[in-house]
């Protein structure tokens, strides 16, 4: 890995402002060089995919419309190279299991230093 | 009510929306299936403006469960289900081979339990995310009219208090239960619960 690499673009998902500035800034703490959209909606993360598509995303699953999980798994089949984090308050493991059979990885709200680790953990490695 | 600025009503709404997904960990392991949640909605009203906001409409009686809560600021947090949805959800945690008429006989035990457990995630989510310290009463379980519940409200504020009313849908297998929980808080209170979420926010504004 060389510092000519092309910046990363990460497309964050979560209907609530606070998450997404939150998981913003303690990414761009790590990486200031990526590049960062944001989607409040399942929908309008599908519709910024195909208008670009990310190479990490971080994805809510309850949000109005449709949930987290849906727009995931659409954004997988189509993309499955994207590396998805499912990044949820809603820790039952129904949940995570989903995550985990389509490809994501799961990480539990809050958004903290500690939970943003393991979620740039899972977009690096082997990368 | 302008108490909290849209950017702190969705910081405080983050925090019961961790306190929910905590709760229905905890309740989708004792039921043995899937809690589904809806996205948590927020506002703040006068003591006095909480009958017709939220109780209006409402011609059944409710299952309520309270707490006091209290630490940096002292709360009444008060959740209220529905009368016929709360022996469904008693139902679903005794196991549904159960006649009606048993589970009555649990019914107080069960929900002051569901109480317990949904008020402490939502509260044990704000003592974490906001680095406080929170402690609890016993909780105390009862069947109240809509008309009563507003009373209590009126009676145990004073004019200058206020109601955070969190709206939250908690889907069991078939069941669709609807729960509002209500934290009473003076406006001294209120104030320094304020203070917390800007607290909260000024690492990232």
């Amino acid at each position: 890995m060389s510092a000519t690499n092309s910046s990363k673009h990460l497309l964050i998902v979560d209907d609530s402002k606070v998450s997404r500035m939150l998981i913003k800034a303690h990414i761009l703490a790590v990486h200031a060089d990526w590049i960062i959209r944001e989607a409040a909606t399942g929908d309008e993360a599908l519709q910024m995919v195909q208008e670009r598509q990310p190479d990490y995303c971080t994805m809510d699953v309850n949000m109005p419309g449709m949930l987290g999980t849906e727009a995931a798994e659409l954004i997988l089949v189509q993309y499955p190279e994207v590396r998805v984090v499912v990044f949820s308050a809603n820790i039952q493991e129904a949940v995570q299991s989903r995550a985990q059979q389509m490809g994501a990885m799961f990480v539990s709200k809050p958004v903290t230093e500690k939970s943003i680790a393991r979620a740039l953990g899972f977009f690096t490695e082997n990368a | 009510m302008n108490v909290f600025s849209d950017i702190e009503i969705d910081a405080l709404t983050e925090v019961f929306n961790v306190g929910a997904g905590r709760a229905a960990l905890t309740l989708s392991e004792i039921i043995g299936e899937e809690v589904m949640l809806s996205v948590p909605s927020l506002k703040v009203l006068s003591s006095a403006e909480i009958f017709p906001s939220v109780l209006t409409g409402k011609d059944g009686k409710f299952a309520t469960v309270s707490q006091v809560f209290s630490g940096p600021f002292t709360a009444e947090a008060v959740l209220l289900f529905t009368e016929n949805y709360a022996l469904e959800i008693v139902r679903d945690m005794m196991g549904s081979q159960m006649s009606i008429d048993d589970l009555a006989e649990f019914e107080q035990e069960a929900m002051s339990e569901l109480g317990n457990i949904i008020l402490n995630a939502s509260l044990s989510a704000m003592a974490d995310m906001f680095d406080i310290s929170l402690n609890s009463s016993l909780p105390s379980y009862s069947i109240s009219s809509p008309q009563d519940i507003a009373d209590r409200f009126v009676d145990n504020g004073s004019d200058d208090n206020y109601v955070l009313v969190l709206h939250i849908d908690l889907v069991l297998e078939k069941h669709h239960t609807e729960g509002h929980l209500i934290f009473l808080l003076s406006s001294t209170s209120l104030s320094k619960l304020v203070a917390h979420v800007q607290q909260y926010l000024s690492n990232i504004l």
